[in-house]
């Protein structure tokens, strides 16, 4: 608690001594996703990018997480959703 | 048992349900620490499953147990692995001991931070005290966090009393602990599933510390860290069976990949206390005879209700108002820079607003204002303790200080006065900065406490002060009578009760002889630092306040030659502008005048030394990670702006800049850019002299590279022996060998200092090497220039100066480089000085 709001302080004053959060995505190759996925999450043009992480779950970022289809995304299979901040959505596919 | 109930756990997360057995880690899938469910969370709240006392929250905040009165314990522990992440992404909302409802938030966590940097979030919920239970939620599918999950029968029997083994106990051989994370779930479920597998009653011994070692959550409880040292004991038949197999298991890690650490022959080396000897840990060096003076902590009575809110409201701010002006006078009479800056940061925990607005809310139920403000802040101490830092616990001994000051003011107590005799030796349980600074100091000769550590302010004070101190005392030195003659030697970390007295004669001697010495040398601290071959040398100092600047040169100093830039970023909440950096230093330079040297280290800070809010990832080893110079570079404005500041004093005195942890030219050759540009925008003709800091082995052997691009070396021996001879100069077992004056470390300096003279450049040991009176011989005859020295060593060491010959020096120092070890080099030493100070003194003559 104190560590974030020393954090944020800092950064506000000094830009550029914080280095934003590592988004190091870890390397694994970019699988194509289904289209009827990629349908619900608003189409091709939603999706910035997209990366399996945490074993069960695929992390897109989206231009405007409004558009997606949770519906949609459940008749394709995907078992859960979660809508992040920033137009970060996990999809939760299970354990394979 | 006839009356059973059932108990519904709720689902803690909303997410996917998962079966255990499908869990990727055989810990939680084998069920070696219980029963239960996984649930791939959509949510990011951890709510408790059910009403009981939290149990165990661990400090990386990923795992948590909660346990209710029938003695049901349940533990969840959010992801697999994240007990690597160390609390990054965890922030935990409740603490252990707090009782707390079905349903209430217990862990809020980053599931993205978390998604992205550990293996998974797969949560795991486990029913550890063994009941059996019923699933109430399906076995696959979606879940609402608070929805019913399991339903368990209380049948009585699988939570009976462990039964007491009567007997002796059997101890286990110490072991050191070697897992990173210390016994986090993992490796304690196995030590208790190993545990279990005895009919004795096992206890895992840490300090004074235990845990029944059968109950993983008591062993999580313990906090262990890697490097413990922890010791199991047992009773009962198996008991020697038990012992060795827990204890190896222990050494192995407890199935977790380890390094291998080094077995400890010998227990740890704290010598037992007998009844007439005590001892402690060296907190400040030094030895006195004197009466002993218990110091305790006042009792204060306070009324839990006030009268009425606003006039409660009005004493507290009257009682806040009182504290800062009190603080305000202790700190411009403080006899220290060290003991102003406690206060000063007392003054900022006053200001504090989160403590005020905290309590304004037990105000308005009505409570006191003496009980409100008693209260927020034992909470917030309480908050401190747990963050588990050493540094942050100590600072909880600061706000209970402060906490007490302005409860005194509340409630109109006077501050009670300790009579104190002329050779007092204070004793207490731990002493706070203000009752340190009511002291009439003069009348202490060293003090005693049995909490506290090497960064207390016990500690700080009394090296402030020139007094010896002890800390880590046994409780029952509190009972020690006062007027007690005891004598304390806390350089061998003893106090005798009854001491012999040939040891107080030799004791009153050598003080004698010394205060005689200090007063011969404080009288010749302005004459210059010339050997009896009339070479002279420059002694500055090493400061960190303005204040300290203006002391040294009352004591014989003939410059600065290492400001600690890092004073200007302590203890506060944000960086220093450039313009208040500029005033700082510029002072200091007036201060100096226009014909010393100003010797400014640019900020060097790290994993070691942090600062509040620089944020910096938690390192595995901060000694080789971001710190000094690379902690600059990685964050130029830093630097930068410090530039900006420091050439602000360019024209005021000889300013000279150095760069801390200089490994790599390029490290210099981009600070020097930096200087550069910043001395173009400034319009500055003349550059600053640019030096580096040889402190990284690789900076020496290269040194002849090095010395065509600066302007001068300055060796600070306290990295550069731990880096050469790979010891941390405060491990317990290592700290008496890593010594600088071991010949490696003197070749080192050799090297730099031929390099720096074959293009003429001079070079100084600002290290701690060079406040050694001891060492003064060997640096001088391996060719070192100048010494800068701790601010009251100055007139010791220029009057060690004075008692060499250069040539001999000249001739000892080629002698010691082909010595064997640092013992070899002190007895050289030592002999060295025996026939110098046998010779006459030219100079006095």
């Amino acid at each position: 608690m104190f560590e974030k709001f020393q954090q944020a302080f800092w950064k506000a004053l000094t830009p550029d001594l914080v280095a934003d959060q590592a988004s190091t995505p870890v390397a694994t190759a970019e699988e194509t996703l289904r289209p009827e996925i990629v349908a619900a999450l608003g189409g091709e043009g939603n999706l910035k990018s997209h990366q399996r992480v945490a074993l069960t779950r695929l992390r897109v970022a989206l231009n405007d997480s409004a558009r997606v289809d949770q519906s949609a995304l459940r008749a394709a299979g995907v078992a859960g959703v979660m809508i992040l901040a920033g137009g970060v959505t996990h999809l939760l596919l299970g354990l394979d | 048992m006839t009356a059973t109930s059932s108990l519904e756990l709720l689902a803690p997360l909303s997410g996917v349900l998962i079966e255990l057995d499908q869990v990727p880690d055989p810990v939680f899938s084998s069920r070696m620490i219980g029963d239960g469910l996984c649930i791939d969370p959509t949510s990011t709240v951890l709510c408790a499953p059910l009403a009981g006392v939290v149990s165990n929250v661990q400090a990386s905040g990923h795992a948590i147990s909660i346990t209710d009165d029938q003695g049901v314990q349940v533990l969840m522990h959010i992801g697999l692995d994240t007990v690597q992440l160390q609390g990054k992404g965890f922030t935990a909302l409740v603490r252990e001991g707090e009782r707390v409802t079905a349903g209430q938030a217990l862990i809020e966590f980053d599931a993205d931070y978390i998604a992205l940097h550990a293996r998974s979030l797969l949560t795991l919920v486990l029913v550890v005290s063994g009941e059996a239970f019923t699933r109430l939620a399906p076995a696959s599918g979606l879940i609402e966090s608070g929805a019913p999950l399991i339903s368990i029968e209380h049948n009585g029997a699988s939570a009976g009393p462990v039964l007491e083994e009567e007997g002796e106990a059997l101890f286990s051989s110490p072991v050191t602990l070697p897992n990173a994370n210390g016994l986090h779930a993992r490796p304690a479920a196995v030590l208790a599933q190993a545990a279990k597998g005895f009919a004795a009653s096992i206890v895992v011994h840490r300090r004074q510390d235990s845990a029944n070692a059968k109950s993983l959550v008591a062993i999580m409880a313990l906090q262990t860290v890697r490097g413990d040292v922890l010791q199991v004991s047992a009773v009962g038949e198996d008991a020697q069976a038990a012992i060795d197999a827990l204890a190896a298991l222990l050494a192995e890690g407890c199935g977790e990949a380890v390094e291998p650490t080094a077995v400890i022959d010998i227990p740890v080396v704290v010598e037992a206390s007998s009844p007439t000897l005590l001892r402690g840990v060296c907190a400040s060096p030094g030895s006195a005879f004197g009466r002993v003076v218990q110091v305790a902590e006042q009792q204060l009575e306070v009324p839990e209700f006030g009268s009425d809110e606003p006039q409660e409201r009005a004493s507290l701010e009257r009682a806040l108002d009182e504290a800062t002006q009190a603080l305000q006078r202790l700190r411009d009479n403080a006899e220290g820079s060290a003991q102003a800056q406690i206060f000063r940061a007392h003054q900022e925990l006053l200001e504090d607003p989160s403590l005020l607005e905290q309590a304004q809310v037990l105000l308005a139920q009505g409570k006191s204002a003496a009980f409100a403000w008693r209260q927020v802040t034992e909470d917030t101490c309480a908050l401190f303790e747990r963050l588990g830092s050493s540094l942050l616990a100590e600072r909880a001994l600061d706000l209970k200080d402060v906490g007490q000051r302005v409860l005194r003011l509340i409630l109109g107590v006077e501050e009670r006065v300790t009579e104190m005799p002329d050779d007092a030796i204070l004793i207490a349980e731990q002493l706070t900065p203000s009752q340190t600074a009511a002291l009439d100091t003069r009348r202490v000769l060293g003090f005693v406490t049995v909490g506290g550590g090497a960064t207390s302010h016990v500690a700080i004070l009394a090296r402030a002060f020139g007094l010896p101190a002890l800390c880590g005392l046994p409780a029952e030195v509190l009972k020690v009578p006062a007027g007690t003659q005891v004598l304390l030697d806390a350089d061998l970390g003893r106090l005798h009760l009854m001491p012999e007295e040939a040891d107080v004669q030799r004791l009153l001697v050598k003080r004698q002889e010394q205060r005689q010495r200090h007063q011969r040398e404080k009288e010749q601290a302005s004459e210059a630092a010339r050997t009896r071959d009339g070479h002279h040398f420059e002694v500055t100092a090493n400061v960190a306040s303005l204040q300290e600047v203006e002391q040294s040169l009352t004591l014989g100093g003939e410059g600065v030659g290492l400001l600690r830039s890092e004073f200007l970023y302590l203890e506060r909440q944000s960086a220093p502008s450039v313009e208040e950096q500029a005033e700082t230093y510029s002072a200091i330079a007036r201060a100096l005048g226009p014909q010393r040297n100003l010797v400014v280290r640019t900020l060097d800070v790290g994993g070691d030394k942090p600062l509040a809010y620089v944020p910096m990832d938690t390192e595995a080893n901060p000694f080789l990670g971001m710190r000094g110079i690379r902690l600059c570079l990685q964050r130029p404005e830093l630097l930068r702006q410090q530039l900006r500041g420091i050439l602000a004093c360019a024209g005021l005195t000889q300013l000279h800049i150095m760069l801390p942890m200089i490994t790599q030219l390029s490290e210099l050759r981009q600070a020097r850019q930096f200087l550069e540009d910043e001395a173009l925008v400034l319009g500055l003709k003349a550059l600053p002299k640019l030096g580096i800091m040889i402190e990284v082995p690789a900076a020496a052997l290269m040194a002849d590279l090095f010395a065509p691009e600066v302007d001068f070396f300055s060796i600070g021996t306290n990295d550069l022996t731990q880096y050469t001879l790979a010891m941390d100069r405060d491990h317990p077992q290592l700290a008496s060998q890593a010594d600088s004056l071991h010949p490696a470390v003197l070749r080192l300096i050799a090297t730099t200092v031929k390099a720096a003279h074959a293009h003429g450049k001079p070079v100084s040991v600002c290290g701690a090497l060079a406040s050694e009176a001891l060492a003064v011989p060997v640096l001088l005859g391996l060719g070192v220039d100048e010494l800068s020295v701790s601010v009251p060593l100055i007139p010791a060491i220029k009057a060690a100066v004075r008692e060499v010959e250069l040539t001999e020096c000249q001739v000892l120092a080629q002698r010691i480089l082909g010595l064997e070890n640092a013992g070899q080099v002190r007895e050289a030493l030592l002999d060295h000085q025996h026939t110098t100070a046998l010779q006459p003194r030219v100079l006095e003559n």
